[in-house]
């Protein structure tokens, strides 16, 4: 392997240069973002939960702790949790469809189809929520 | 009174230091960026240094970043940027040598790593040519026309962000060969292919694609190699070859 010249090298900064960029770019960029947002989250979900190894009672006053008001207070906070998650879900889909070689030639159509059904399910997905918290319509 | 385009170079001299310098160029006088670059030199500042051979976009050499993008700066027509002012700056990811010049040398590496060139398990003495259909040139036909400028090299996010990663250039010249039913070399390609700074590094950005001034597209052909990687790799597991 040819030695690398480090002098060279952006970091990943070079992941966020969004000037002047493609739309497969923005993907890109998008998919490592949300990526790290949900590795965030499962590692808060994971502290959150391992209250439970305290007892019931501690378990209890952490998650009434985070969740108070007339509904969920964290509820934006898990719209936006799962936007992230369809987001990266549908272009995961895409990529992995693509290393098959499936829907190479149509690569931005795919992603614009495959966002489109992401965003129809975060809006049922939403719904429901909703419904679940006593958010009527 | 004359209209002018300012062009604005970031140079680097021979201590080191990087600094920019701007130009007046009038409008009559050029076309291209690297009709530009040459009124400057031969009328403002001959101290200047860029790379260029053809004129033509065939050569390669004139690759530089213009306008926060990775062009050929002689098939960049200087009206079509829309702007009057032009920045230029060396290729992103390669070694500056001296204002717009860069150390092509470790692209040319990694591509000679793939093998460009017909490989065939017979000696290679043949009394006739060897037959292709056009179907089958087609197969390849896009991936021949690289003419090794490395835009897409500066393009890459990852390239960015790990310098020892092949990059698109070479991995499309892997697949130029690997489908080109002339070639028996894929399995020697893909043990190069396939490793960690190979084709599991590309990410799919597409932005290789989206800059390359010949149309080819190496993000497709890398999404080929994975496949053929794949079933290369699959088959030696089985002991076939």
């Amino acid at each position: 392997m040819v030695e690398a010249n480090k002098e060279i090298k952006e970091g990943i900064w070079s992941w966020v240069k969004f000037l002047r960029k493609g739309i497969g770019y923005f993907a890109f960029a998008l998919h490592r973002l949300t990526g790290i947002v949900i590795l965030f989250y499962l590692y808060l979900h994971y502290t959150v939960l391992s209250n439970l190894l305290r007892g019931q009672a501690s378990y209890n006053a952490i998650v009434r702790s985070i969740t108070y008001g007339p509904y969920d207070s964290f509820l934006v906070l898990d719209f936006l949790l799962a936007l992230v998650i369809f987001y990266h879900g549908a272009n995961g889909v895409r990529l992995a469809l693509n290393e098959f070689g499936i829907g190479l030639n149509h690569n931005k159509a795919l992603f614009y189809t495959f966002e489109i059904i992401a965003m129809i399910l975060l809006g049922i997905f939403d719904y429901y929520a909703l419904q679940f918290v006593g958010v009527g319509f | 009174m004359v209209e002018e385009y300012e062009f604005e170079i970031k140079r680097k001299d021979e201590s080191g230091k990087v600094y920019y310098q701007t130009y007046r160029v009038p409008k009559d006088q050029i076309s291209t960026v690297l009709e530009g670059l040459l009124y400057i030199k031969e009328n403002i500042d001959h101290t200047l240094d860029f790379r260029y051979s053809c004129r033509m976009e065939i050569c390669g050499s004139c690759g530089m970043e213009i306008n926060g993008k990775p062009r050929t700066a002689c098939s960049t027509i200087v009206k079509q940027l829309k702007k009057d002012h032009v920045k230029i700056e060396p290729l992103k990811h390669y070694r500056v040598i001296k204002d717009l010049v860069v150390d092509m040398d470790p692209f040319f590496e990694k591509y000679k790593e793939v093998k460009p060139y017909i490989i065939r398990n017979d000696d290679g003495v043949y009394d006739r040519e060897l037959k292709q259909t056009p179907e089958q040139f087609y197969e390849y036909a896009n991936y021949s026309m690289c003419i090794k400028c490395g835009l897409c090299m500066a393009a890459c996010p990852i390239v960015g962000s790990d310098p020892q990663y092949l990059g698109p250039a070479p991995l499309a010249a892997a697949w130029r060969f690997i489908a080109d039913n002339r070639d028996e070399g894929a399995k020697y390609r893909v043990a190069v292919i396939d490793g960690e700074e190979g084709t599991s590094r590309c990410h799919f950005s597409g932005e290789c694609t989206e800059v390359c001034p010949k149309g080819v597209d190496p993000s497709f052909a890398i999404q080929k190699l994975r496949k053929v990687s794949f079933k290369i790799e699959l088959a030696s597991l089985f002991g076939r070859s």
